[in-house]
């Protein structure tokens, strides 16, 4: 038994030192007897797992280019997002400087810094400009498209803001033609819109008026915070309410306050001052062709009641067998030719006050050519009544909004 | 018909496949040797001459895709399995942790003959491949071995009676 043992060692010693000096044999082979022995073990026994591996390498190879593509559509992905928030940065920027430009003076910018809890409705931004800019408490804060809110609190380096949303938050309002005033509340029972859009209610507007859905809302400058002729939002429908003797008015705001990131507040200096040159252009010239389309309309009218009593009176003349003469065709031309430039002048004003020709009022030489409303008159002398009519009707230039903006 | 033997033959090819599969899978920098793996658990069932010419012919299979040491690795691994088949007392304790500690000798032992005899790497680049990333390897190795035989010691009872 021992030496069986023994001669098993022995044989086990001896295969160990077989294999040992096999490899050292082969380790002293020279390159080109050994690479024969490597390419015949890899044709043979080796080749299954040579296919494997070759076959893993290549999953592994095809796994590494797969995320490389990946990777590579994510970060297009990212850039194209942040492209798309740099280009809405860049726009918001460009029409808050295009706003500095207008404003000229009084005048603060500041970045709006939104809240880090999150809200479903944003009532207060902070803003990173304080009293040591020239900010005070009840500062009106704007933006290119309006109002956003006004200053509740101010420090030296930073300032709180209470937005149009916030259940404080009033502003006096009115009308773009000044027709209708009234108070601006934000609109709580829903807090957002259907469409998550924030909306505001303008209150108190007189039973007598009714506006339209669509009509532009400014700051009437009354309330002593906000400076006249800041755009608050657009009329959407009138909210039936219990009192009936005014009237309540749904608004679409201009500002989404969730989108502020850059603000303008407006300083004490400049607050006082009236806004009308400064967010109103397009409204004015909106109003101003009205306006005339509507002295078209007052003109016309005018010269059918002339002619209409210039036939009886001369039906009457020729009946009682005297000339007319032509000085006595001026008579009423005065009051025609008032009437024309009071109309057009009233293209601002309530349009119940366009039929008001008794009343003398300044004329505005832009609107209606006085040496077209005189060749007029002279023309009237020896044409009948429809064609002075028609002549009446041309002598007034239609004021074209680009020129209106251009003025 | 010995099933230990099957069991021993069946769990070393699992590896040795594990190898050339997993192994390009991972493309580590520190990789696991399977194959030591394969020798150690095939080593303590075998005898010491037995589990030299076992390590001496996974050597050359994996001598013969590097041929710039052919040999180098038959060398090591001979080595290695007629050195586990020795200690195989050692690895019927049931202590993963010493099974670890030798599949990590085997392997660095194993990569110190390796790289010594291959004539490969020379002065700090040869300190560094011994100390470090040898180390390294050994010790993935280890951790690996220790998953394999807590995967597989159902199978692999070495039956004594």
């Amino acid at each position: 038994m021992a030496r069986a043992t023994r001669l098993s060692s022995r044989i086990d010693f001896l295969l160990f030192i077989g294999c040992v000096i096999i490899a050292l044999v082969t380790l002293v082979l020279p390159l080109q007897m050994r690479e024969p022995l490597a390419e015949v073990l890899r044709r043979s026994v080796v080749a299954p797992l040579v296919n494997l591996q070759s076959n893993a390498e290549r999953w592994h190879t095809a796994w590494q280019l797969s995320e490389e593509r990946t990777a590579r559509l994510d970060s297009a992905v990212m850039r194209g997002f942040n492209a798309t928030a740099l280009q809405t940065e860049n726009d918001q920027l460009r029409k808050l400087l295009g706003l500095g430009a207008r404003l000229h003076m009084g005048f603060v910018p500041a970045e709006a810094v939104h809240n880090a809890v999150r809200e479903d409705v944003v009532t207060t931004l902070t803003l990173t400009a304080g009293t040591r800019a020239g900010i005070k408490v009840y500062s009106p804060v704007v933006s290119p498209e309006g109002v956003v809110g006004m200053v509740q609190t101010a420090d030296p380096s930073i300032s709180i803001a209470i937005l149009f949303s916030h259940p404080d938050f009033r502003a006096s309002a009115m009308s773009g033609d000044g027709s209708s005033f009234g108070i601006v509340y934000p609109h709580l029972r829903q807090g957002l819109g259907s469409s998550g859009e924030y909306l505001l209610e303008l209150r108190n507007v007189p039973f007598r008026t009714a506006l339209a859905p669509g009509t532009m809302i400014y700051t009437s400058g009354l309330g002593g915070t906000f400076p006249r002729g800041i755009p608050i939002g657009v009329v959407l429908r009138e909210l039936k309410t219990a009192e009936g003797w005014t009237r309540t008015y749904l608004l679409q705001p201009s500002v989404n306050p969730a989108k502020v990131n850059a603000v303008m507040v407006l300083t004490p200096q400049r607050s006082p001052q009236r806004m009308d040159n400064v967010w109103q252009m397009v409204a004015r010239v909106d109003s101003a062709a009205h306006g005339v389309v509507s002295a078209g309309d007052s003109i016309q009218r005018h010269a059918t009641a002339d002619s209409v009593r210039r036939a009886v009176g001369d039906s009457v003349r020729r009946a009682a067998g005297t000339a007319r003469p032509d000085s006595a065709a001026r008579t009423d031309s005065t009051p025609r030719h008032r009437a024309a430039p009071t109309a057009v002048a009233d293209s601002t004003r309530p349009r119940r006050q366009t039929t008001d020709s008794s009343r003398p009022r300044p004329v505005r030489r832009d609107t209606v050519r006085r040496d077209s409303a005189r060749r007029d008159s002279a023309a009237r002398r020896d044409t009948n009544a429809r064609r002075d009519t028609s002549a009446r009707r041309d002598s007034v230039r239609p004021v074209r909004p680009d020129t209106m903006m251009h003025r | 018909m010995n099933w230990n033997a099957v069991r021993t033959a069946v769990i070393c090819a699992i590896l040795i496949v594990l190898h050339y599969t997993v192994r390009p899978l991972l493309a580590w920098n520190v990789s696991i040797d399977f194959l030591i793996i394969a020798l150690m658990f095939g080593a303590v069932r075998m005898r010491p001459g037995l589990a030299a010419l076992f390590g001496f012919a996974l050597g050359l299979v994996s001598d013969s895709l590097s041929p710039g040491a052919f040999g180098a690795a038959a060398l090591g691994m001979s080595v290695v399995g007629f050195g586990a088949s020795w200690l195989k007392a050692v690895f019927f304790a049931d202590n993963l942790a010493l099974n670890g500690f030798f599949i990590f000798l085997g392997k660095w032992i194993f990569d110190l003959i390796f790289v010594l005899v291959g004539h490969r790497m020379h002065g700090a680049e040869l300190f560094m491949q011994i100390v470090v990333w040898s180390s390294l390897s050994a010790a993935m190795t280890a951790v690996a071995g220790i998953l394999a035989v807590a995967l597989l010691r159902p199978l692999m009872e070495v039956r004594t009676a």
